[in-house]
């Protein structure tokens, strides 16, 4: 497909890299040469300067011929413009980032007026994310796949865990009496692997177990898990991720604190979260924290606009004891060296909108061949995917076990759903169509079924 | 440095030079010379033995090839690719000492067109066939087919290309590089074979038409003759590669414009315009000052047309020696083996888009010495160049000049000729135009084996703009890591 991505920035390029090792032609405008040149070195992709809200930037970079126009410029309103030129132009779809706060609550009426087919507000999108995580605070990440049926959870392993060092063949045998879920994925010292016949998992081990929601919510009781309840969250930094955040989280009775350095912000947040903690300091030093109770709090989020601050903070957090800390860090290159010092949990704005898009692009490209990517999650830092297909009626592997099918290397059927049943598949079973299919990979680039089980 | 990246790319082009070398075997068994199925061979064999395994046995750990990988990757490459492709030459026998021969391939890949070819009698058909292949070769660049047949082979190839392809700054014209190549060869081998139909038209033969095809497309100038295009004394032919050769001076870019209908992009194409000024302005002015040489103003025409077409193109063929010329013709001359063409063209030279700017930026300094407040942003194809690519190109025409007086020097050191050839020879080296004054005005046979391998890396240099070469010779390049 033709993209045309608007603005080299982090999400713009980080998204352009993906799409660009899929195999899309892809052409990113921005107005600033260095960054530019960068782009260039680095990746096999058009490259040009300019404006892309003009008009003849636009022309340049072929936009009537474009299948997506992706609009990622710092400026909400260069997006819509630049959205709605392009389609104007020609362009088949379009994507803006909207994420001032203000334009969020009539989205739906510029959505449509501007003929955007899809709006990311990444600050939104990252606060869904940290939600989803405070409900299972033992886990590094959450992931809900087919409507919230089925779950995957990444946690963790301990000493003690009764998985621990059985070889993955004989573990649904030797652990019969605990709810059985299906071990997707095992991250060790950085490496991703799918884990399968004699691998074992050690303890430090970041585990990925997926299933449907009541057995993974039983298996992690069964652990001796999920014994806490967030109730008390501190939120560092009064930002507009912290505020979707305690909008997500107040209505759940959650009680939420928010630190906040700047005194007008303080108290503009004040006015508009009356529910709302907030405290009007700096959420760096430590005896403040300690003050407004860190130590009692069950989770901790940093949401400054620093990363290195995000992450002291965090670990000196971990320190205090808070059982849950979520630290938002924008720089992936980090996420490694981050996961080493016991921070299990980041989330990246970047990494969020980029995984929204890249959802969205991948189920165009795929649209009227194949079948359908419904949804794509990215797992650990991007190392691994998970993919959501709905099996067509008359694709080859229809009713065939899977164990006589030829199966792509580094991938898992991970889950069949069929009606309203979750199957976490054996050799013998098989797909039918319409089930919907969940497929685990280390590689990324998969866009269709056929492409993972051949006859 | 990737050391296993680099000997795995190497290998690849090694088995492609191997495979350039088949269709020069099929003439000579066509014509049924022993000589070229012995050289041919004889020269694929090293190439397979080498290649295969350092293509197969060599395991990248990582395929991340930055930008000091390309630029030894080109330059080793560009260098390998001569050392192996002067074998059909020595095996032939038709030029016996191998450093002759290196001399002979680099000035063939780097489109050049200098020889140490005095007798074109009785030549061997396949070997004198892969002497022009070496031309259509190099002139759009053995990296770029590299990554036209296999686009997938490497990750980063934007460093690749950016080290062969002439011109201050790569523009691509699709997205993927890997399609673009196959774009411009596409155009490339369009153009050849048209001129080579035009060419058996207007009276050639086959073999030759095909062989003054190659060397034209490449903007090289080998020919068949040692009087060069004279030796056919037809009008029509002169014609045809006077057109050819200002159009493969021209950026391909504008050719692809051309064909999806964007005529607008050749319209406002402010390069185009200071290079065809450039050649009009000439063309005019020779014609001037050599037409009462000749007699007439039709014959100083023809002749003005076809020579400073092919010193702009820096193609290099002749066909008269204009060594006999007026001064101010013959000084004309001199500065249009500066010039070149233009940027994305198979052309050497300085490229026209460089020599525009030079002459902006030295119109700014006149301004700014009496004026000096005022913001003086140069503009170039109706949008702003940014300083950091000016100061590039300034530097850019040091190193050219500092090259040239450098290899004026140590060709001097063999005390053969006079100043004028040994700065010509290393002026039309760098360039990659061909003839040059005095004592090379046809060849360049009389050098000893020295200055032959001090104008080699000239050309080398020449051909590849410089930096990948001069790379080379950094001791920073070679330290781990």
């Amino acid at each position: 497909m033709r993209i045309l991505v608007i603005g080299d920035g982090k999400v713009g390029h980080t998204l352009v890299e993906h799409l660009a090792q899929e195999g899309h032609d892809v052409v990113i405008i921005d107005s600033n040469d260095e960054v530019l040149e960068r782009t260039q070195d680095t990746l096999d992709v058009m490259c040009i300067r300019g404006n892309g809200a003009n008009a003849q930037t636009l022309m340049d970079a072929g936009a009537k011929k474009a299948d997506i126009i992706i609009a990622a410029t710092a400026s909400d309103e260069t997006n819509m413009l630049c959205c709605l030129i392009g389609k104007r132009m020609g362009a088949k779809y379009s994507i803006a980032r909207i994420r001032d706060p203000e334009y969020n609550e009539s989205l739906s009426m510029l959505r449509h007026e501007l003929d955007i087919d899809m709006a990311i507000n990444p600050e939104r999108a990252t606060a869904v994310e940290i939600g989803h995580l405070l409900r299972f605070p033992f886990a590094a990440n959450v992931e809900s796949f087919a409507r919230g049926r089925v779950e995957m959870v990444g946690f963790r392993a301990q000493e003690g865990d009764p998985f621990i060092g059985l070889p993955m063949k004989d573990i649904s045998r030797e652990l019969k009496g605990i709810p059985q879920v299906l071990y997707a994925l095992v991250e060790r010292e950085g490496q991703v692997m799918i884990p399968v016949g004699d691998f074992s998992i050690r303890p430090g081990d970041l585990v990925h177990v997926a299933g449907d929601s009541i057995t993974i919510t039983n298996y992690f009781r069964y652990l001796g898990k999920s014994s806490v309840k967030i109730k008390d969250v501190m939120l560092l930094g009064g930002g507009r991720i912290s505020y979707y955040l305690a909008r997500i989280l107040v209505p759940t009775g959650t009680r939420v604190s928010m630190i906040e350095i700047d005194q007008k912000k303080a108290e503009q947040l004040s006015e508009a979260l009356p529910e709302v903690n907030v405290i009007y300091g700096d959420g760096t030093d430590q005896e403040l924290l300690e003050q407004e109770g860190l130590r009692q709090m069950d989770a901790f989020v940093t949401l400054s606009n620093r990363d290195e601050e995000n992450l002291m903070t965090g670990l000196f957090a971990v320190k205090q004891g808070v059982p849950k800390v979520i630290v938002k860090n924008n720089r992936v290159a980090y996420a490694d060296l981050i996961g080493s010092l016991g921070l299990d949990s980041v989330v990246s704005p970047r990494s969020v909108t980029c995984a929204n898009i890249l959802r969205y692009v991948r189920a165009r490209a795929n649209s009227g061949e194949g079948t359908m990517v419904e949804k794509l999650h990215r797992l650990v830092g991007g190392k691994a995917e998970a993919l959501e297909f709905t099996a067509k009626a008359g694709d080859p592997y229809i009713g065939i076990p899977l164990k006589d099918l030829n199966r792509r290397k580094n991938t898992l059927v991970a889950v069949i759903v069929r009606q309203r049943q979750v199957i976490v598949p054996f050799g013998g079973d098989h797909i039918e169509a319409g089930d919907t299919v969940i497929i685990i990979s280390c590689e990324s680039g998969i866009s269709d079924l056929n492409e993972v089980i051949r006859k | 440095m990737n050391k296993r990246l680099v000997i795995k790319v190497l290998g690849v082009l090694m088995l492609i030079e191997a495979l350039a070398m088949l269709p020069s075997l099929g003439i000579g068994l066509i014509h049924k010379d022993p000589r070229d199925a012995k050289a041919m061979l004889y020269s694929m064999l090293p190439l397979i033995a080498a290649g295969l395994p350092m293509w197969l046995l060599a395991k990248p750990s990582e395929n991340n090839m930055r930008a000091k990988e390309g630029f030894v990757i080109v330059a080793l490459a560009w260098l390998q690719l001569s050392l192996f492709g002067a074998l059909p030459f020595v095996f032939s026998g038709m030029i016996p000492n191998y450093i002759d021969a290196l001399f002979e391939a680099v000035s063939g890949f780097t489109t050049t067109g200098a020889t140490v070819v005095t007798d074109f009698v009785n030549r061997p058909h396949g070997v004198m066939f892969w002497r022009a292949f070496t031309h259509w070769i190099g002139g759009m660049g053995v990296l770029v087919l590299t990554l036209a047949l296999l686009p997938q082979m490497t990750g980063r190839t934007s460093h690749l290309v950016r080290a062969e392809s002439p011109g201050p700054s790569m523009s691509k014209i699709v997205p993927k590089m890997g399609d673009s190549a196959k774009i411009l060869y596409l155009i490339y081998a369009v153009l050849t074979v048209i001129e080579f139909i035009a060419l058996i038209i207007a009276g050639m033969s086959v073999y030759d038409a095909a062989i003054h095809a190659l060397s034209t497309a490449g903007t090289g100038g080998f020919s068949t003759y040692g009087a060069s295009i004279g030796a056919f004394n037809s009008l029509a032919i002169e014609i045809i590669i006077t057109v050819f050769m200002v159009l493969y001076g021209v950026n391909f870019a504008l050719y692809y414009h051309a064909l999806i209908g964007d005529w607008k992009a050749i319209t406002k194409s402010e390069e185009l315009r200071w290079y065809l000024g450039i050649y009009l302005f000439s063309v005019v002015f020779i014609t001037i000052f050599i037409s009462p040489m000749y007699g007439s103003v039709a014959k100083g025409l023809r002749y003005s047309t076809f020579e400073v077409a092919s010193l702009v193109s820096t193609t290099g063929f002749g066909l008269v020696d204009f060594n006999t010329w007026p001064q101010a013709a013959k000084a004309l001359v001199l500065i249009l083996m500066f010039l070149g063409s233009c940027a994305g063209s198979t052309a050497g030279g300085m490229k026209t888009i460089r020599v525009a700017l030079l002459c902006k930026i030295g119109v700014r300094e006149v301004r700014r010495t009496f004026q000096p407040r005022k913001v003086q942003v140069i503009r170039f194809e109706g949008k702003g160049v940014e300083e950091a690519q000016l100061s590039q190109i300034a530097v850019f025409f040091f190193v050219y000049l500092a090259l040239i007086l450098l290899g004026m020097l140590l060709i001097s050191l063999e005390n053969r000729f006079d100043m004028q050839a040994n700065f010509s020879a290393a002026l039309t080296c760098v360039s990659n135009v061909g003839p040059g004054f005095g004592a090379i005005a046809s060849d360049f046979a009389g050098y000893g084996s020295f200055a032959k391998i001090v104008l080699s890396l000239l050309m080398l240099a020449g051909r590849l703009e410089m930096f990948p070469i001069l790379v080379l010779f950094h001791p920073a390049i070679w330290r781990k890591g």
